[in-house]
């Protein structure tokens, strides 16, 4: 293994490089180091513009060799570097205050580093620059705060988890989503943690950085660091918050009088559906937290209340968190003691999913009830009865009373989840320590459906199979266990610090599922009693589909690392890290992989003469891997037919699957001058073997379908990051950032299209382009010139006199389609303004996207005035062409969604406390989330669709099940004790 | 310095070389093909009460590759749809906004098809499925020569399918062998080979002695016997000129005969009647009951397609489908959304399939046969008429329908098919609370066929066109409708038109008249000879790694 054995001696002859520089002394001077915290082991003593020194020991102490002109520098992380002259002195003992201007500390994974030691591209957001209001997820704190980390909840569902991506597609099978660290426990979930305890967070953005997580570091990594306690100040804080959120943007569609006026179906009644499953929704989010120590042992306890409602009647969730954790030292401080714990219980109502839909579109004429309607004497009283007596137009396709539907089942989802982690620290000495951790994560989601008999949506009120009920429940446990050590010493002006250790992750993953349909009536919930399901008594002979258990095989992640840091000079930094890893997940002989990174950095400042007062240039270069996301894949698997007993081909055999494989260059310059700080970043990376399952040869798998590695793609970007203190009033920060990503080399030569817009009558229309040689993400189709006779009439592109239209022609020579816009913002920014006067301040954050366009599937399904679809209300967007009768495809419903939204506007005020005050601080504050969106859009939320369900690659779909968007005013009060 | 470079081999090494069990054990899924251990291969209990419709499991060893049957025999957008939409009886108008998709299904009428077609690559991938469950069944071994023969058969039959939709595949006979593309002459001699051995003989002739066939003359709907075997050659041999250029009607001839002599088979005609499982009871206080009056019972024609179908004496092989087996759906692909409520369905229909009008106005008004549609008016299932609440449509007077009216006119193919133009396929009848699966078994061969092929290949034979007529009457007299005294090539196929509509066969019949190519109904240009294949699926032909090459003209 060539690569191995580069990586073995790699290191061993930087190494060999360095021990030259080692130089001759004249005498011996002795020495103590401390602080105001007693002895400093560690710090670091050299001779000022040698390369010669050393470091202090476990009680402080050094000794060096030197000459009387010579200069000692005395420095430690966090601490204000002192100078001292030798000048015949043979015992220096020296103070160092502990730096106010704190450097900071940056955790970085298995360590942390000084922040101008880092030779990757790392961003850290502290509690202080996190989003404010009515926080729903963690991952809202950071969004539009760190340039390239693209974070979109479309519609803004309170059930919905947002689309993370860091640096856009990162893969394309595995694990799209970045690698959450919470607490130093990597693969932690994020939904277990509340955002009102989180300290700080850290985003490893490149390669170089997260290789050190090896294969599940591909997406990128963020380290999440929750608050703690500290000894001797005890504090006790309430952070209470009140919202209100309302519906602030919908799909346009035609007022009864305007529907029957552009000729659809006039059934008597006038409703504005939308109004009628919408509501003022009102959130509460409460938070306890009290910290403290007594002697060498510090905790921090809090406990979190939200309860949320969304502005779709019947949905919304409640959760209780809790959090604790205890830090304590013993065997006279050598021994550092974590214990973290978290557990979160959450109950969800996600109503049913196609309200909203059906709201849109629903006819307005329609009556809520059968009552209502003059019509009702053409339905049976017993089919009136049959569907609860809601007016439902039995004989459309899809058209369900969407009061029905939101009133006639229960969709719950409880969500235990129970995470606790220790970590022990042991110092063995000044330079050496070791660290063990054990952590484990329980998780149990518990799904349960019951619908009504009466509900029409699944179609079988009418039929005799009425009613249903689901459970899903799934568990899942991880365990990690990490033990490493870190070795710091000092050669000379060469501090090296040394962190190599073991990993060993294990998951489980348990599903049952039950479901039952055909109850006798809705005397009860038969979620209590489903032993009255007419399928189990064996009434109807129809068999149970959709009742399962599937486990998971356990899958296991081993690996061992190793990271050298060295900083050289104090002016170049030096970082080199290997993870040698192994899956459960891949073929039989591609079990293993190996995961080098390197990284440097130089003070420019110091080594080009200049006086600004940061200039640091740094370059990164890493390689990680992803594992497929399911178990598995590799090994020919067969679904078993509980009906006839047979099993069929579920997936062919691939024994080869390998990991995908990431390989990034991150170029970086940092700097600041004055009131400006400034970060540029460049990267490129190369994603290969990516994960897909794909076509293989049906008449020799006897199944047309197996992963495999099935191509190449290249991403670049550029990212900037800048803030600027115009002055002690207003300081504004700008974050930036733009790439792109083209497919190189795909499993099927000429590439394929996908992301099918599906039904009434567009199947086989797939709009997104994915072919070699070209960007991912782009929208494909015809370009839409002019109506005929009702019907759309296309642009001849290649000019060839030969229109050629056809989907099936998608991907031939002379097809007249063309790229209707990019699934991909070009550039997406986020804009800070702070604004702080007396016991004021004011806090407005712009986000923004621009370039990309969404396929805006209301219209193109309802826009057209299609006879058919004349019992469907029609869109009726500024976009809307009346004479249109014909709904196909085209340039005309992919729509630019470039957009700014006055994300986040927060008013605070502290109160000036008397001196006697049992309160600390206390403060008010009024917020506004999506204050306001410009957007030339029609559909109800221009956000970029970075994914289209699971297919990642088919960007730019705006699907009819987003959930139309809300702004919520908050009331908020923090006070502490 | 040297400590540390000690700790970073230490370190290195562990890295390096450390290694552990990372053996990935499915425990929650089949790695291995499996079908539950049956009792002895049994023939099914004879039910003729007629009352039921669940299909009963044969519960052996052999179900797991003939469970495959159900995969696009008689559903949506696979092997059926394919071979029938293409043919001058059946289509699937764009109705507005629904059923555009893509215009794969004005495509398949107009034979404009091409290779990235969703449907000929469901087909494609589930006949090959099926020869991969059959030959890994035979792979298993520990099976009796008549289970290894009929497997072989069923194998053939799905061969038979490739070899006339595809005509060049390639011949797997071994689970994962990868093989060269086979002519169509090959596959033509790979099937007959194959079933020729299975009935123990070298050759059909009228001579034939099959007392060395592993197979039984058992009546086993669900399993193949002789006949079944036989029937697939007739079949086999009536084409043969298309598919290999050298022509075997004789053979046809013999191997029918040898059926209708020798089987226990009759055509189901009046004398065999069962209960019309679709008869609406409306209460006799509903004012509006008199709209309706379904027959009590289905008799003759109508009943070999019924849901209680299972053991009709016309039967020689059929795919036994109930609704939890899956894959009969043509309820929900051609009734209108309304209809849910004239038969209590599960689920809400389609709106798909319709009937041209040309082909449905070939049928004598008094031909029984017209149970293959529904026409008229239609109501519910207490004789209310049914609502089109998008009725935007166009009758052939040119009124506005609000009432759901199934007229064998129709106004175009695309973009504004009427809704509830065209007459439904009603052939597979439904039942009141029908599933979305239906309980129908569905004939891969029946007496009425071997007739029809008998005759057609006597004709064929001799060249003589009356020849045919002794078969043919057999048929018309059971339709009800006069006997043909002399007959013309033309009105031969127009019979099997009627007698086969929906019955997946019309394809093969209009090649092998050579009037595939013809125009008709909204399909105004003449197709391409090339287009008496399909496409090989595109898909397929690039995960070949150039095995697979495309039939000429696509």
């Amino acid at each position: 293994m060539n690569l191995n054995f580069s990586i073995k001696v790699v290191p061993i002859v930087l190494f060999a490089l360095m021990c030259s520089f080692a130089l001759n002394a004249q005498r011996t001077v002795i020495g103590t180091v401390t602080s105001a915290d007693g002895p400093l082991p560690g710090a670091s003593v050299v001779i000022q513009g040698t390369t010669t020194g050393t470091g202090t020991d476990f009680d402080g102490n050094f000794s060096i060799e030197v000459s009387d002109g010579d200069v000692l520098e005395i420095s430690f992380v966090g601490y204000v570097t002192q100078t001292v002259q030798v000048a015949g002195q043979d015992t220096i003992n020296v103070f160092l205050e502990a730096d106010n201007q704190l450097e900071e500390i940056v955790v970085t994974g298995y360590g942390s580093q000084r922040e101008r030691e880092i030779t990757s591209s790392v961003v850290q957001v502290t509690a202080e620059e996190f989003n404010r209001g009515p926080i729903t997820n963690p991952s809202q704190l950071l969004q539009g705060k760190v340039a390239g980390l693209s974070i979109y909840n479309r519609g803004g569902n309170p059930n919905g988890g947002p689309t993370i991506r860091l640096r856009g597609l990162s893969t394309i099978g595995a694990n799209v989503q970045p690698l959450f660290v919470i607490d130093g426990v990597i693969g932690a979930s994020l939904n277990n943690v509340d955002p009102n305890d989180i300290q700080s967070i850290n985003v490893l953005k490149d390669g170089s950085a997260a290789a050190i997580y090896g294969s599940r570091g591909s997406s990128g990594v963020i380290i999440v660091t929750t608050k703690e306690g500290s000894v001797d100040e005890f504090s006790l804080s309430y952070n209470g918050q009140v919202g209100v959120s309302s519906i602030l943007d919908q799909v346009d569609v035609m007022s009864a009088a305007e529907f029957v006026e552009a000729g659809g179906v006039n059934m008597g009644a006038q409703n504005d559906w939308t109004d009628l499953v919408t509501r003022d929704a009102l959130t509460h989010i409460h938070n306890v937290s009290a910290s403290g120590g007594f002697g060498k042992t510090s905790f921090r306890i809090a406990a979190n209340v939200r309860e949320v409602e969304g502005i779709v009647v019947n949905t919304g969730f409640n959760q209780f968190n809790t959090r604790t954790n205890i830090n304590t030292k013993a065997f006279r401080d050598r021994l550092t003691i974590d214990f973290n714990s978290s557990y979160t219980k959450r109950n969800q109502d996600n109503g049913n999913a196609e309200v909203m839909e059906h709201a849109t579109y629903f006819n307005p004429t329609a009556p809520v009830w059968f009552s209502d309607t003059p019509f009702r004497q053409f339905f049976a009283q017993a089919q009136q009865d049959a569907v609860g007596g809601y007016f439902q137009p039995f004989g459309l396709f899809r058209s369900y009373n969407p009061v029905a539907l939101s009133e006639q089942g229960r969709y719950e989802t409880e969500v235990i989840d129970l995470n606790y982690s220790v970590n022990l620290n042991y110092r063995l000495t000044d330079w050496l320590s070791f660290t063990g951790q054990y952590a484990s994560q329980q998780s149990r989601n518990n799904y349960e459906e019951s619908r009504s008999v009466q509900d029409y949506h699944t179609q079988r009120a009418l039929g005799n199979q009425r009613g249903n009920v689901t459970f899903q429940d799934t568990d899942y446990s991880f365990s990690l266990y990490e033990f490493y050590g870190t070795l710091r010493r000092n050669f000379g002006t060469i501090d090296a610090t040394l962190t190599a250790g073991y990993s060993y992750q294990e998951e489980d993953w348990f599903q049952r599922q039950l479901y039952l349909q055909d109850f006798p009536n809705d005397n009860i919930d038969y979620a209590f009693n489903y032993g009255a399901s007419e399928q189990l008594t064996g009434q109807d002979g129809i068999a149970i589909n959709n009742t399962y258990s599937n486990r998971a095989p356990t899958t296991k992640i081993i690996a061992g690392f190793a990271r050298l840091n060295l900083v050289i000079d104090n002016g170049i930094y030096f970082n080199a890290s290997v993870r040698r890893e192994g899956s459960t997940k891949l073929g039989e002989d591609e079990k293993w992989g190996v995961f080098p990174a390197i990284g440097l950095g130089a003070d420019l400042n110091k080594y080009l003469g200049l006086s600004f007062d940061q200039l640091k240039f740094r370059v990164g270069y890493g390689e990680t891997g992803s594992l497929p996301v399911e178990s598995g894949l590799s090994q020919q698997t067969y679904t078993f037919n509980p009906n006839d007993g047979s099993t069929q081909i579920a997936r062919a055999t691939n024994p080869d699957l390998k990991w995908e494989s990431k390989a990034e260059t991150n170029i970086g310059i940092e700097f600041s001058q004055g009131n400006l700080n400034a970060t540029v970043d460049y990267y490129t990376r190369e994603i290969s073997d990516f994960l897909l399952n794909t076509e293989v040869d049906a008449a020799v798998f006897g199944f047309d379908r197996a992963w495999q590695n099935s191509g190449k793609m290249t991403t670049t970007g550029f990212e900037l990051a800048v803030d600027y203190n115009v002055n002690s009033v207003y300081t504004p920060g700008i974050v930036l950032s733009t790439y792109s990503t083209t497919l190189d080399e795909y499993v099927v030569e000429n590439g394929i299209v996908t992301g099918n817009l599906g039904s009434p009558g567009q199947n086989q229309t797939n709009m997104i382009l994915v072919r070699p040689g070209e960007k991912i993400g782009q929208i494909w189709g015809p370009r839409f010139v002019s109506v005929k006779d009702g019907n759309p009439q296309f642009a001849d592109i290649n000019g060839d006199g030969d229109p050629v239209h056809g989907q099936d022609k998608a991907l031939d020579d002379n097809v007249d389609f063309e790229v209707l816009g990019s699934g991909i913002p070009t550039l997406e920014f986020g804009f800070s303004n702070n604004v702080s006067f007396g016991n004021w301040s004011i806090n407005a954050f712009f986000r923004g996207a621009l370039g990309h366009s969404l396929v805006n599937t209301f219209r193109a399904f309802y826009e057209p005035r299609v006879g058919s679809q004349s019992s469907y209300n029609f869109i009726n967007t500024k976009l809307a062409i009346p004479e249109l009768t014909t709904a196909t495809f085209s340039s005309l419903y992919v729509e630019k969604a470039d957009f700014v939204k006055l994300d986040n506007l927060t008013v605070s005020y502290t109160f000036d406390l008397p001196e006697d005050s049992i309160l600390t601080s206390a403060s008010l504050s009024a917020n506004v989330q999506n204050a306001f969106v410009i957007s030339d859009y029609t559909g109800p939320d221009p956000e970029p669709s970075l994914t289209d369900g699971d297919n990642v690659l088919a960007p730019g779909i705006d699907r009819r099940n987003s959930y139309f968007t809300s702004r919520t005013f908050t009331l908020g009060l923090n006070i502490n004790f | 310095m040297k400590n540390f470079i000690k700790y970073l081999f230490t370190i290195a090494t562990v890295i390096f070389i450390g290694g552990c069990d990372l053996e990935e054990e499915l425990t929650g899924q089949y790695t291995e093909p499996n079908t539950v251990a049956g009792s002895e291969d049994k023939d099914i209990p004879l039910d003729n009460s007629g009352g039921q419709f669940d299909g009963q499991i044969v519960n052996d060893d052999l179900e797991g590759a003939f469970a495959k049957l159900r995969d696009g025999t008689a559903g949506h957008n696979g092997y059926w749809s394919i071979v029938s939409v293409g043919a001058d009886d059946l289509f699937v108008g764009q109705k507005g906004g629904d059923w555009f998709d893509g215009g794969t299904w004005l495509q398949i009428h107009r034979h404009t098809n091409n290779a990235t077609h969703e449907g000929t690559n469901n087909a494609w991938g589930a006949t090959y499925g099926a020869i991969n469950e059959a030959n890994n069944v035979l792979s298993r071994g520990g099976l009796s020569d008549n289970e290894v023969s009929q497997l072989k058969v069923l194998r053939a039959f799905f061969y038979w399918r490739l070899l006339d939709t595809w005509g060049r595949v390639k011949l797997i006979t071994t689970p994962g062998q990868d093989v060269l593309q086979s002519s169509r002459s090959e596959v033509f001699n790979f099937v007959e080979k194959e079933v020729l051995d299975a009935l123990g003989i070298n050759e059909v002739s009228a001579s034939m002695d099959l007392t060395n066939s592993p197979l039984t003359t058992n009546d086993r709907k669900y399993r193949v016997n002789q006949f079944a075997a036989l029937a697939l050659l007739t079949r086999l041999y009536l084409n043969a000129e298309v598919y290999t250029g050298t022509a075997m009607y004789q053979q046809a001839v013999d191997a029918a005969t040898y059926i209708i002599d020798n089987g226990p088979y009759t055509l189901s005609d009046e004398n065999y009647s069962i209960k019309n499982l679709a008869k609406r009871t409306p209460d006799a206080a509903t004012a509006t009951a008199g709209n309706i009056n379904d027959p009590d019972n289905l008799t003759g024609y109508a009943a070999v397609f019924a849901p209680n179908n299972q053991n009709n004496p016309e039967i020689i092989w059929s795919v036994n489908f109930a609704s939890n087996l899956g894959g009969m759906n043509f309820a929900q692909m051609t009734l209108h959304y309304a209809s849910q409520t004239t038969f209590n369905l599960a689920n809400q229909p389609w709106n798909g399939y319709q009937t041209v009008t040309e082909f449905y106005g070939s049928y004598a008004r008094n031909d029984r046969r017209l149970s293959n549609f529904l026409e008229g008016p239609q109501y519910d299932y207490a004789g209310r008429p049914l609502i089109d609440w998008a009725a935007d449509d166009y009758s052939d007077t040119g009124a506005q329908e609000v009432d759901v009216n199934y007229t064998p006119f129709n106004n175009e193919l695309e973009p504004n098919a009427c809704r509830q133009c065209g007459v439904r396929m009603y052939k597979f009848s439904f039942r009141q609370f029908q599933q979305n699966d239906m309980d129908n078994d569905f004939p891969l061969f029946r007496l009425g066929e071997v007739y029809m092929n008998r005759g057609e290949a006597r004709a064929r034979a001799t060249g003589d066109w009356s020849q045919s007529l002794s078969d043919i009457n057999m048929i018309r007299r059971r339709a009800g409708v006069p006997e043909y005294t002399s007959i013309s090539a033309e009105e031969y196929l127009a019979e099997r038109g009627r007698e086969f509509y929906q019955e997946a066969l019309r394809r093969t019949d209009m090649i092998r008249f050579g009037n595939w190519g013809d125009t008709w109904w909204e399909k105004d240009s003449p197709s391409e000879p090339f287009r008496t294949l399909f496409p090989i699926p595109q898909g397929q032909i690039d995960a070949s790694n150039n095995t697979l090459t495309q039939n000429p003209g696509y």
